[in-house]
């Protein structure tokens, strides 16, 4: 064994004392030969960690290194938010919409500046995917784009439903067939406001007797304000 | 798990590409072994469990640096493990405080060596006990050398050659 090898063994092996240590651990950030010759040392001998017996940690181990690093600890529900793929899938989903809306109104808008345009991205409450979008140029009518065709069971219909936030409750716009653009007049009703709230809902065919969504809610989203 | 069945290296990128369940799922998988290596060597257990700590900030710190042509990747977490163990051994100046349990067996059979598969075991099995002791004393145990002369009641000379040499033997049984 060459000299290099002989303080690579011994480093390994932990014989050397606090000072060569100290060198050694110095030099092999830049001396490549040394840091060699540690390696394969260390491979040598690691099957050697077998002959101590594990040791159970104390419970509080984790959370001190968690702590340290500043992890959030994680308690409770084994998938945090963080790691919520159809979440963060949604979100990206919805910001590409909304990007590639604004993009449109941008290339496509008349040089009328219309004083408010408004834009409602619903999704779906499950899993955040996004399924609709609404338009307002003005304040007075909307456009419902659908993104895709949403499937819906043969003996049930869409409806479409809004809701202001100082209204009662909400107020039917009519019923939406799945993939089907659709304008409709908001005359009958107050202005278009930033977080009104707009909804389509499953219902009985022929939309909801009681003149309120009644079924599981499809798609879900607030109005806000692009211009 | 087996080891053969954790993907020791996909756990590193992971972290490396800050995936914090990648380091809980080594910690959950080394934790009790990597306690177990430090322990021995700083027979103290909240001293072991500082150094397990510390090496778990390290490897999730230095795992962007682990590069996997060097070595193992469950290599590098034992090493990090042991060398923060030594270092807090030697730093301390632990010398001889080899106390009344270790004074026991004052013959040349003095590690209880569990014999395994694999090439440095059979290349251990080839070595003289005394000698094979010295090895594992201070890999396992930590022990310097002194340490070792004096478990053995040996001449730190002898022990220092012994060791040099055993280790020269190893390395060429091992090529």
């Amino acid at each position: 064994m060459n000299s290099i090898d002989e303080l690579a063994s011994e480093y390994v092996l932990g014989t050397l004392p606090a000072e060569q240590r100290a060198e050694v651990e110095q030099r092999l950030a830049t001396d490549t030969a040394l840091r060699a010759a540690v390696d394969a040392w260390e491979q040598r001998l690691l099957p050697l960690t077998e002959q101590a017996a594990p040791a159970t940690p104390s419970v509080y181990l984790w959370r001190r290194i968690e702590r340290s690093l500043g992890h959030s600890a994680t308690h409770g529900s084994p998938v945090s938010w963080w790691n919520r793929l159809a979440l963060w899938r949604g979100l990206a989903g919805a910001g590409i919409v909304a990007s590639l809306v604004l993009a449109t109104l941008l290339l496509t808008r008349t040089a009328v500046i219309h004083p408010t345009a408004y834009l409602v991205v619903l999704v779906a409450p499950q899993n955040q995917a996004p399924g609709w979008v609404i338009q307002a140029s003005n304040t007075q009518e909307i456009q419902l784009i659908p993104l895709g065709v949403m499937e819906v069971p043969a003996d049930k219909t869409l409806q479409f439903w809004t809701k202001g936030e100082d209204w009662q409750g909400p107020v039917s716009l009519g019923l939406v067939k799945p993939g089907q653009t659709l304008s409709v007049p908001l005359d009958k009703l107050p202005p278009l406001a930033p977080n009104q709230l707009f909804e389509l809902t499953l219902e009985n065919p022929g939309g909801s007797k009681t003149g309120k969504p009644t079924g599981p809610i499809q798609a879900i989203g607030r109005a806000v304000k692009v211009i | 798990m087996p080891e053969a069945d954790f993907d020791y290296e996909a756990c590193l990128l992971a972290c490396a590409r800050g995936e914090q369940p990648a380091l809980r799922g080594l910690y959950q998988q080394e934790s009790s072994r990597l306690l177990g290596v430090a322990l021995r060597i700083v027979r103290d257990k909240a001293v072991a469990e500082d150094i397990v700590h510390d090496a778990f900030i390290k490897v999730w710190k230095g795992a962007a640096s682990f590069d996997p042509h060097k070595g193992s990747a469950r290599g590098w977490v034992y090493s990090v493990t042991r060398h923060l163990a030594l270092n807090a051994v030697r730093s301390s100046g632990r010398e001889v405080p080899l106390s009344e349990e270790h004074e026991r067996a004052e013959h040349t059979d003095t590690f209880d060596y569990q014999a395994r598969s694999g090439r440095i075991y059979s290349c251990l099995e080839q070595l003289d006990p005394a000698r094979r002791n010295c090895i594992l004393h201070a890999y396992v145990d930590g022990y310097s050398h002194s340490e070792i002369a004096q478990k053995l009641g040996t001449p730190l000379g002898t022990v220092k050659a012994w060791i040099k040499r055993s280790l020269a033997a190893l390395r060429e049984c091992m090529a």
